[in-house]
Order: structure tokens, then C-alpha cells, then sequence
């Protein structure tokens, strides 16, 4: 892995670690990371492998529903339950890799979505399962091998270790020959195929990674709530989280995270200002998708590039993407 | 039992047609020109909110159905104008995202302007009444819907065929550099199609305004839908968006007879169906 990423990490860590100590908001800051999660399994499929999928809440929602299931039903261990998010999330993405691969270009886009609807009015309709539109209640968040989590800042700590490991893993798996076959994929499929990948497996693995983060999200949105409602596997979710990638930048796995916590602030703060808050929302996005494909993180290097560049620095050598 | 299924029947090709005249805009732009246009039924949302401040104002329903057309046409024209075209040369994913934003402003916008409660309009008073069909009534203005719908997509479809500016369009999409270098604005002829398909989808939402009412959301529902349809009838073709529209309203119509609780759940099982089995759709050849 890459000094440079290994640093932005532990930055990054050292920033979830200290904010709840400064501003104390532990359960916003907890939704904000679990966002990220699933900004960051969506940003994984578009930025590395140039998959847009308008389906992630169909993960999210499973990982969510199964780890409160256990839950509820057979009091599982906290541990157990993050794996039972990340093991429904993973089989549900493969189900949805293996269909939605299949079709070519907006076909593709339009498989997550149909997916992402059936899976939706499922789970509406299977009231003695989901709890339907008034969503699964009664959870009671477990201890962690006897050490109580029922404060929301210890809570929130143990979303920050998930939380940071899952981007460890992302960052390594991205620097991996398996990250880079993906790219190869994206940058030209006919070329990866003509060089011998088998193209299918891998675009499958990339879905099952996604999938398996978007159902930890679940899993620790579950029990961050005590509450799996029924819009964690609604469709307006995914292009939400469509959105969060988009305004912080598929480009980087540090942007998603941008993009999540800056959604998340505005959810919270801007829709208490005004009720009408999507429109700005919507204004910005479609100004990104216009004008900054890179997102909100692309700034950083833009402006420092500018800056060298003013100060007579090599501009051309700086000048590849992240 | 039997009056119950004749009525629904009929509600089927009301709600079919009203489909089928949205999915024939989206075929334009997403069939021929290649612009996956999420915010259709942002547009069909904006024509019925429109064809409601019409109608309000000069208290004729045939001055909405005019005007309508024409207005939320031309905001498609710009919109395409000023943004989509320039998101042409990053493939389908920017213009995806882009149209998706619009939802969000659509959405929003018709909030601020007109409220948050669901709208009607009475149906015209020239139309009130029904023909008798012996078990049931058809409402003069359903049939009106009908017919009307039918003649639009007719229309439509005669002037991509059977005119010069038609035949210069489809000569555009097969090959845009050599219908540019015989002199013709290709762009601005897109433009234009673009333009038509909006205003169909426009016009859809106000004919189904005395029928089905209006909400801020209901375009998301006809975005979904209107993509099924295409995707059934096959992109580009009129006559699969007709009997697309057809299939998907009757079997939404014939479900909530003998399963409502299935019949979302049923019409994007199809739509993955098609999509997998054959994506070119029931009429499509491409």
C-alpha cells in the first residue's frame, strides 16, 4: 500500500477519533461514518470499475434486516451480528452482480434499479418478516464480550474501529492486482478480455465487496437505531448514497466519506432551516455533474496544483488522477 | 364480478394508454437519441401541475392541453440545449446523474410553486357523461383520453416517417456527421426531439389530471414505468411503447382485482425478465 494512503488513513482516523470529543453529536457522527460505508461500497463499483449501480439499498437493507433478525430471534452475539450484515450483504450483491452484469450499459444501471424495487415491495409486503411500512422494532443493541455499548459515544467508537478497518481494507484492496484488473476493466473490457481475465469473475467479486460493506452498514445502522425502518432498503436510499458518492468523488475511497459526511450534515441541518433543502441538494449535484466530475475531493489537488503552478512548479507531473 | 373485471379492463387501456403516451416521448429520447432521461416523469409531473394553473386561470381544460405541450416542451428544449447535450462526450453515466439531479429540482420546485397536497381538475364539462356498455359506463372523457392518446403517438410517428424533417432525423441518428456535412443542424434538430418527447410526456400528465390527480411525486412512478415499457415495446418503436403501455396498465389493473399485494412486485419482475431475456424488447430490432 502507498505511503501517501497509508497517511490520509491515519489522518482520517485520528479525525473519527477526536470529533466526537470536540463536537459531541455521537449519534449523527456514528450515521455519518455508516453513510460513508455505503458511499464508499458504492463509489467502489463506479470509480473502480465504472459500474453505476442505482441499487446499494437493496445491500444495505438486507444486511440491516438479517442482522436484526438474528437479533431478535436468536439474541446472536454483537460480533456474530456485524458478520451476518456483511454475509447477507455479500450474497444478496452476488444475486444482483450475477443479473445485472448481464445487461450492457443503462441495462445495467436499469437491472440494479428493477432489483432494487422488487427487493423494495418485498419487504413492504412481507409484514411478518420486515414489520412492512412500519419497519422491524424491539431491538435491544448487545454488549461487546460483556462491555455495555448502550451509550451512543461508546456505540459510536465501535462504528469508528469498524468503520476504519473497512477503509483499510478498501484502500488495500484497491492497490491490489485485483484493484487494478478492475481499472483495466474500466479503462477497456474488450482489452482485460483480450488479455486473458475472465472479466464476469472479477466484476462478481467487485459486486460481493460492495455488497459486503453496504451490509455492514446495515448491520451497524440497525443497531445504532435499536430500528431497521422500511426505508433502508428503498430505492430513494440508493440515490442517495448515489449522490453522497457523487458529491465527495468516486475518484478516491476518501471521497465518498467527503461526500457522506457533507450529505449527512445537510440532511440534519439544512432540512431544519428549510424544509425544502433537496432543491439546493439537487442544484449542487447537478452543478458537480456538470463542472466537477471529480467531486467536492477533487478540489484539494486542483487547488494545489494551482498554486504550484503559480509558483513556477512542474504542473504535468502532478497532473494524474488520484 | 364480471362488471368488476369489464371495469377494470377498461381502467387497464385508460392507464395503459396514458403509459403508452409517456413511453412514446421516452422512446424518443432514450429509444432514438440515446439520452437515458431520468426525469421523464419529472415532466410528465410538471404538464399536469401546469395543465392545473391553466386551467385555474382561464378555466378551459382545451387551453391546458394547448399550452401545456408547448410550455414544458420548451423547458425540455432548454434543458437539453444548455446541460444534456454538453454531457454527451462523458457517455450514458453523467447524463444519468444529471437527469436524476433534475428530479430532485423538478420535485422540489413544484412543492414551492403549488403545495404539497394532491391536485385535481374536474373533467370538461363538454365531456361529462359516459357511454353504456351494458355491465358498465365508460366515461366520455376516459374514452376521450384514449383516443386522443392515440392520435398523439399516430401523429408523432407519421412525421418521423412519412415528412423531410422525419426523414432528415432518422438519417441524423444512423449518421449524424453526414447528415451535418449535407448542410443540416443536426444538433438542433436533436434538440427538437428531445423537445417532442418532453411534451408528450408533458401532455400525458394533463390529460391524466381529471382522471388520476396530481401529486409532487407522481413522475417518479411514471419514470419507472415509462423505462418498463420502453424496455418491453422495444427502443424506438411506437407501436411496442402502444402495446407496452397496454400490457403493463392491464396487468396492474387485472392485479388489483386478484393480488394487489403482488402487482409492483410483478411489473419489475417483467422488466428484469425482458432486460435478461431479451433486451431488445417484444418489437424492437436493435
Amino acid at each position: 500500500m502507498k505511503a501517501r494512503s497509508l497517511g490520509a488513513l491515519a489522518l482520517l482516523a485520528l479525525i473519527v477519533a477526536l470529533t466526537p470529543l470536540l463536537v459531541r453529536y455521537p449519534t449523527l457522527e456514528a450515521q455519518m461514518l455508516i453513510s460513508g460505508l455505503l458511499a464508499l461500497g458504492f463509489s467502489f463499483l463506479l470509480g473502480q470499475m465504472g459500474f453505476l449501480s442505482f441499487g446499494q439499498a437493496t445491500f444495505n437493507g438486507i444486511g440491516a434486516y438479517a442482522a436484526a433478525l438474528a437479533l431478535l430471534h436468536w439474541h446472536v452475539p454483537l460480533v456474530l451480528l456485524l458478520a451476518i450484515g456483511i454475509l447477507a450483504g455479500t450474497l444478496s450483491a452476488l444475486v444482483v452482480g450475477v443479473l445485472s452484469i448481464q445487461g450492457v450499459g443503462v441495462y445495467a444501471v436499469m437491472l440494479t434499479f428493477a432489483l432494487n424495487e422488487m427487493a423494495y415491495f418485498s419487504a413492504f409486503q412481507l409484514k411478518g418478516i420486515t414489520g412492512g411500512d412500519n419497519g422491524l422494532r424491539g431491538l435491544i443493541r448487545p454488549d461487546l464480550f460483556g462491555f455495555s455499548l448502550s451509550s451512543s459515544l461508546t456505540y459510536y467508537y465501535l462504528v469508528a474501529v469498524v468503520f476504519v478497518l473497512a477503509v483499510y481494507v478498501v484502500l488495500r484492496i484497491i492497490d491490489s492486482p485485483f484493484g487494478h484488473v478492475l481499472r483495466a476493466i474500466r479503462e477497456n473490457e474488450q482489452r482485460a478480455k483480450a488479455i486473458g481475465y475472465e472479466v464476469r469473475h472479477f466484476k462478481i467479486a467487485a459486486f460481493a465487496l460492495s455488497g459486503a460493506i453496504s451490509g455492514l452498514a446495515g448491520a451497524l445502522y440497525a443497531l445504532l437505531y435499536q430500528f431497521v425502518p422500511l426505508e433502508a432498503i428503498d430505492f430513494n436510499t440508493s440515490t442517495n448514497i448515489v449522490i453522497m458518492g457523487l458529491l465527495g468523488g468516486v475518484g478516491s475511497p476518501f471521497g465518498p466519506i467527503l461526500g457522506a459526511a457533507i450529505y449527512t450534515l445537510l440532511a440534519n441541518f439544512l432540512s431544519e432551516v428549510w424544509a425544502r433543502w433537496p432543491l439546493v441538494l439537487g442544484v449542487i449535484f447537478c452543478c458537480i455533474v456538470l463542472f466537477l466530475r471529480g467531486g467536492l475531493w477533487e478540489l484539494g489537488p486542483l487547488a494545489l496544483r494551482r498554486i504550484r503552478h503559480l509558483g513556477g512548479g512542474n504542473v504535468a507531473a502532478d497532473s494524474k488522477p488520484l | 364480478m364480471e362488471s368488476l373485471i369489464a371495469i377494470q379492463l377498461l381502467n387497464g387501456v385508460v392507464l395503459g394508454m396514458i403509459y403508452a403516451l409517456v413511453a412514446a416521448g421516452l422512446t424518443l429520447i432514450f429509444g432514438m437519441l440515446d439520452i437515458p432521461n431520468f426525469a421523464h416523469g419529472a415532466f410528465y409531473a410538471l404538464g399536469a401541475y401546469v395543465a392545473y394553473s391553466v386551467v385555474a386561470h382561464t378555466n378551459s381544460f382545451w387551453a391546458a392541453i394547448v399550452i401545456v405541450p408547448l410550455a414544458v416542451g420548451a423547458i425540455g428544449l432548454a434543458i437539453d440545449a444548455l446541460f444534456i447535450r454538453r454531457l454527451a462526450r462523458f457517455g450514458h453515466v453523467y447524463q444519468i446523474l444529471f437527469t436524476l439531479g433534475l428530479v430532485f429540482i423538478a420535485q422540489e420546485t413544484i412543492i414551492l410553486i403549488w403545495g404539497a397536497d394532491p391536485t385535481s381538475i374536474n373533467v370538461p364539462s363538454a365531456l361529462d357523461g359516459g357511454l353504456s356498455l351494458g355491465l358498465v359506463t365508460f366515461p366520455y372523457y376516459r374514452l376521450f383520453l384514449v383516443l386522443a392518446a392515440a392520435l398523439l403517438i399516430a401523429a408523432v410517428w407519421l412525421a418521423l416517417e412519412r415528412t423531410k424533417y422525419g426523414a432528415i432525423i432518422r438519417a441524423g441518428i444512423e449518421d449524424p456527421a453526414m447528415v451535418d456535412c449535407i448542410g443540416f443542424n443536426v444538433q438542433r434538430l436533436f434538440t427538437l426531439v428531445f423537445g417532442i418527447g418532453v411534451a408528450l410526456a408533458a401532455v400525458a400528465g394533463a390529460l391524466s389530471l381529471p382522471v388520476r390527480g396530481g401529486q409532487p411525486a407522481m413522475g417518479e412512478e411514471l419514470t419507472a414505468i415509462s423505462f418498463v415499457v420502453v424496455v418491453i415495446g422495444g427502443l424506438g418503436s411506437f407501436a411496442g411503447a402502444v402495446v407496452g403501455g397496454l400490457i403493463v396498465g392491464l396487468t396492474q389493473a387485472m392485479m388489483t382485482i386478484f393480488y394487489p399485494s403482488a402487482s409492483e412486485v410483478a411489473i419489475f419482475a417483467a422488466m428484469v425478465a425482458i432486460l435478461l431475456v431479451r433486451p431488445q424488447g417484444l418489437f424492437g430490432t436493435r
